[in-house]
């Protein structure tokens, strides 16, 4: 049996899945104040006497995320090598002391760190977490290395180094990664106890796992070395929920319609779309992976304001319950009924409310025509971003990468109508699926491990480093693109061994090879790969039995205040 | 404006002229290594743009192929003009202030008729990109400012007749390098003499001579000339490091001119120290046009940079008055040579394209009238591809009178008849449509 448990921000939703099918489900309030309790509550409700038959338990927590929109972030100490290049200034959240020496983009050293010019440094006395960055450390990272030994001598604990965090390119992204994995640390360490401890009195010993913005999830233990993963969290656990309730085959847009906001995912054979960016943190990019998705403030719990050209504002406040359930204030899920698109409540109610506006059908048009703007504005913004990823090869030119959609997937309370509206202006057919009430539970509760590492070989140096490792290794005898897969492979695998797994298959994300020349005469050849376990899913959900299941079982343990 | 600079960067990692050659596929590797690792395509100064595909027409506004433009290129060709074109678009359309097209193939030794690749170029992307602006915008006076080392001989050629274009070209002298033009003395056929500026400079000058020469005629030539738009042809082997020259420019060097020039397009030319020069120098420029601290970018290897010798200096100081001269009376000498000419002026040219080993004789003729006339080309190659081959073209302008039209349609129609020709092409400039009669 799978335990899922989303940690939302109004919700705490529980889990429990057995062989594809929903035993039980739940939804608690959050506890704000102890996000622990909330927790606890749901487990109470899913769990029962089941406790001993759970073999994996996936916690989706927003604990990262609202540390970060609070400010709640431990001090730092920032130490960068950045060498020559853009200055860095304003690039980082706080700004960094920089040390000398260089690592240029071959890997080469080109200028060692001179402690010399550092004596003020040295006399410091540490204290607190500390971010070692530097520039082509996914290279060679020799300097980062030994910066943060001499770090760790000064008495700084925890340290955390870019590139082993993630080892792609991008200096500035590493650094702000590094700084927030450092930043949350402490908080997540705590917060890891607690769940820990929790789950011991529940007498639930199985394998506990973090669900990560990339919709994957890491062993908690794992997730201790970068808590930064562990952010965004929310919206990934919809895709996945998604994902495990229908197969869009074709390109298809996801929309995942809440009380307060719409959650947008891309689709492509059957997949979700990773981002090509990493997330964007409090303004600074970092390389936390995410999935090419937006939340827009609209939802069916949407205020609603007239704009003086007679056109409406939806979102992104949320009003509360429509008023027909009772509500106080006309929402967008009155203005849908109103305009004969969906059907709920009191519906008399909604009417009378929007009567306000003047005529109430004509108005609640208006209303929903101003949501569709808003949400299909987004989606052109998020194609277009799409369109731009970078090309570099002619072939990749003459295929294109544009996204076309054809296909709208709504889920969420508030899809109907809302959704069908949207397809209608967007010329799309729309698809709604029966779902359950907790998509995100179930998207954490079945979420794959994932983990992704990069191999870069350089032939005429004659050795290969795999940068989240972090040591230069001599290459083997007839090196090549296929023994760098291999090798690539079996490190994930290493790495993976001790987290209990079913064997989960591998899959390049990226790869390049180039013959390359030196100066006139040597020659040589440079790989870059990238791999990761593959993400997804551990099983779809048998909806026939599902929705019966969840009809019989639906246990409501939380009213909304 | 947030987004300063609009960035079109196209390595074409799948492209390559032979294995080995100076243009291959990791040309750019190093340079996408540097400004990725940099993080400068996440900077909000910055905006990307892709490249598109050009079509056949924007081709054929510069150029007029033998038997045609489509049989002698490749995709890659009509990507890395569709780069420029987007950093055109970009640009004019007020998405951002300035646009660099960081592209590959490059274009600045192809000329208006080609029967092959010359110097790495098959077809001139800065023309294409110039006649694009014309055509679609209606930009009338433009500079283009080649800071490649070798000769835009290419660039030269194709606006060696148009008044409107300031062509300013700065390289090693060449005596001493390919392609072995590049004088001042080619200052442009008479109805647009002084638009053509050659500057060759002595190998081993550093940044100090090419600063005296910028700000001692090149910005006071910009300032007089007062163009719409001002193009550089950001060639980067001028570097201390480049194999293929011998000259001492640091990226800094670089960065500077590129912050003082301020053009409002660039795009890349050669530069083949692909892993000394070009991450550095590609960062200075981006960084210098974004408006963004270019001040930290240095070399890390500076062992290779030697001082300028004084003579550098000294030739420097000649160009400014030698071409000064020329620039500053053109439009004197202008009046003068083409009531010299009588209304026809013709030259001779040899061209040798050493991509391919072709040998081509060219006879062009350049009309005049009211309306700036039309020109004619007879051309004839051995050893292209298609064997050996002659055209005679005529090309069109735009704003070209009904009674040069008629003349030359006549004349186009004379020679078709005299059976000489393997082919008889029309060039219409402004539409780009080459009809072959």
């Amino acid at each position: 049996m799978l335990l899922g448990i989303d940690v939302g921000g109004t919700f705490t939703d529980g889990v429990l899945i057995d062989n594809g099918q929903v035993l039980a489900q739940a939804k608690t309030t959050t506890t704000h104040e102890d996000v622990l309790q909330g927790i606890l509550a749901a487990l109470d409700l899913v769990v029962g006497d089941r406790a001993k038959k759970i073999q994996r338990v996936v916690i989706s927590s927003t604990i990262v995320t609202n540390a970060l929109t609070e400010h709640k972030l431990a001090s730092v100490f920032l130490a960068t090598i950045p060498g020559p290049g853009m200055n860095t200034a304003k690039k980082f959240p706080v700004e960094p002391v920089e040390f000398s020496g260089y690592i240029d983009h071959r890997g080469k050293c080109t200028a060692q760190i001179d402690w010399r010019k550092h004596q003020d440094f040295l006399n410091v006395k540490g204290h607190g977490a500390a971010a070692v960055s530097g520039k082509f450390s996914v290279r060679d990272g020799m300097l980062e290395k030994e910066l943060a030994a001499q770090l760790k001598k000064q008495g700084f604990s925890p340290v955390f180094r870019g590139s082993t965090l993630i080892g792609q390119l991008n200096f500035v992204r590493r650094t702000n990664s590094a700084f927030y994995a450092a930043a949350t640390a402490e908080l997540f360490g705590k917060f890891a106890k607690a769940v820990e401890t929790a789950l011991h009195q529940r007498s639930i010993g199985a394998p506990v796992f973090i669900l990560k913005a990339d919709g994957g999830t890491l062993p908690l233990q794992e997730a201790l070395k970068q808590p930064v993963e562990a952010i965004f969290t929310g919206p990934s656990a919809s895709v996945l929920g998604i994902e495990a309730l229908v197969t869009p085959k074709e390109n298809a847009i996801s929309l995942d319609v809440g009380g307060t906001t719409t959650d947008i995912a891309f689709w492509e054979q059957s997949k979700p779309l990773m981002a090509k960016k990493g997330a964007v943190v409090d303004g600074y990019p970092t390389a936390v992976r995410t999935f090419h998705m937006r939340s827009v403030g609209i939802g069916g719990d949407s205020a609603i304001k007239k704009n003086p050209d007679g056109s409406y504002q939806v979102g992104p406040q949320r009003q509360g319950r429509a008023v027909a359930l009772g509500g106080t204030e006309p929402t967008l899920g009155d203005a849908l009924i109103v305009a004969g698109r969906t059907h709920f409540g009191d519906e008399e109610k909604s009417f009378a409310a929007l009567a306000k506006f003047g005529d109430a059908k004509l108005e609640a048009q208006k209303i929903v025509q101003g949501a569709v703007a808003t949400i299909k504005e987004n989606i052109d913004q998020m194609l277009y971003e799409w369109s731009i990823q970078p090309v570099y090869k002619v072939e990749d030119v003459l295929r294109g990468t544009e996204f076309v959609p054809k296909l709208l997937v709504g889920v969420g309370g508030g899809a109907r109508g809302l959704i069908d509206a949207l397809g209608e202006e967007m010329q799309l057919p729309v698809d709604i699926p029966e779902g359950a009430m907790v998509a995100n539970a179930v998207g954490a509760a079945l979420s794959k491990p994932t983990l992704s590492a990069g191999l870069r070989a350089d032939t005429t140096e004659g050795f290969y480093l795999i940068p989240e490792e972090g040591e230069k290794r001599k290459l083997p005898q007839d090196f090549g693109m296929k023994q760098a897969e291999k090798i690539l492979t079996e490190y994930l695998q290493k790495q993976t061994a001790a987290w209990e797994l079913p064997d989960q298959e591998v899959e390049i994300i990226s790869k390049e090879f180039f013959n390359t020349i030196h100066g006139y005469y040597d020659s040589g050849e440079i790989i870059n790969l990238r791999m990761q376990l593959k993400p997804g899913i551990l099983m779809r959900l048998k909806m026939e039995d599902a929705r019966l299941k969840i009809a019989e079982e639906t246990i409501e343990g939380g009213k909304e205040k | 404006m947030k987004n300063t600079l609009g960035l079109t960067f196209f390595p074409a990692f799948d492209w390559y002229l032979s294995p080995g050659h100076p243009e291959r596929q990791e040309r750019l590797l190093y340079t996408r290594d540097q400004l990725e690792e940099e993080g400068l395509f996440d900077c909000e100064e910055i905006k990307e743009y892709r490249p598109r595909i050009a079509k056949i027409e924007d081709l054929q506004r510069a150029h007029v192929g033998v038997p045609n433009i489509a049989r002698l290129i490749t995709p890659a060709h009509l990507t890395s003009a569709g780069g420029c074109l987007v950093a055109a678009d970009a640009v004019m359309k007020k998405e951002v202030k300035r646009a660099f097209a960081l592209v590959r193939p490059p274009g600045h030794h192809a000329m208006r008729i080609v029967h092959g690749i010359r110097g790495f170029c098959t077809v001139n992307i800065e023309a294409i990109m110039v006649e694009y602006l014309r055509s679609t915008y209606g930009v009338k006076k433009i500079a283009v400012v080649d800071t490649d080392v070798h000769h835009g001989d290419g660039s030269q050629d194709v606006f060696y007749h148009d008044p409107n274009t300031l062509y300013i070209s700065f390289h090693q002298d060449g005596r001493t390098l390919y392609p072995g033009t590049g004088f001042p003395d080619e200052a442009g056929s008479p109805g647009a003499w002084g638009t053509n500026i050659n500057l060759p400079l002595l190998p081993g000058t550093g940044d100090e001579g090419l600063h005296r020469l910028y700000d001692g005629l090149i910005a006071p030539m910009l300032a007089d000339f007062k163009p719409d738009l001002i193009i550089n042809s950001a060639g980067q082997d001028n570097h201390f490091s480049d194999p293929l020259a011998n000259m001492q420019i640091t990226a800094q060097g670089y960065a500077r001119l590129a912050d003082k020039l301020k053009a409002d397009i660039a795009v890349l030319e050669g530069g083949y120290s692909v892993e000394s020069a070009l991450p550095y120098v590609n960062t200075g420029i981006i960084l210098a046009m974004a408006g963004m601290d270019y001040s930290r970018v240095v070399e890390p290897d500076l062992s290779g940079l030697r001082h300028q010798d004084k003579r550098c200096n000294q030739r420097v100081d000649e160009l400014i008055a030698q071409s000064g001269e020329i620039y500053f009376n053109r439009e004197k000498m202008q009046k003068l040579m083409l009531e010299k000419c009588h209304g026809v002026w013709t030259r001779k040219k040899h061209i040798y394209y050493d991509e391919e080993g072709i040998r081509e004789e060219q006879i062009e003729t350049v009309r005049y009238c009211d309306c700036g006339g039309y020109y004619t080309i007879r051309t004839a190659a051995e050893g292209t591809r298609f064997g050996d081959q002659s055209a005679f073209v005529v090309c069109l302008p735009r704003g070209i009178c009904p009674k040069c039209l008629a003349s030359a349609q006549d004349e186009a129609l004379r020679e078709k008849k005299t059976g000489k020709w393997m082919y008889v092409l029309i060039q219409h400039i402004d539409t780009g449509v080459v009809e072959s009669l």
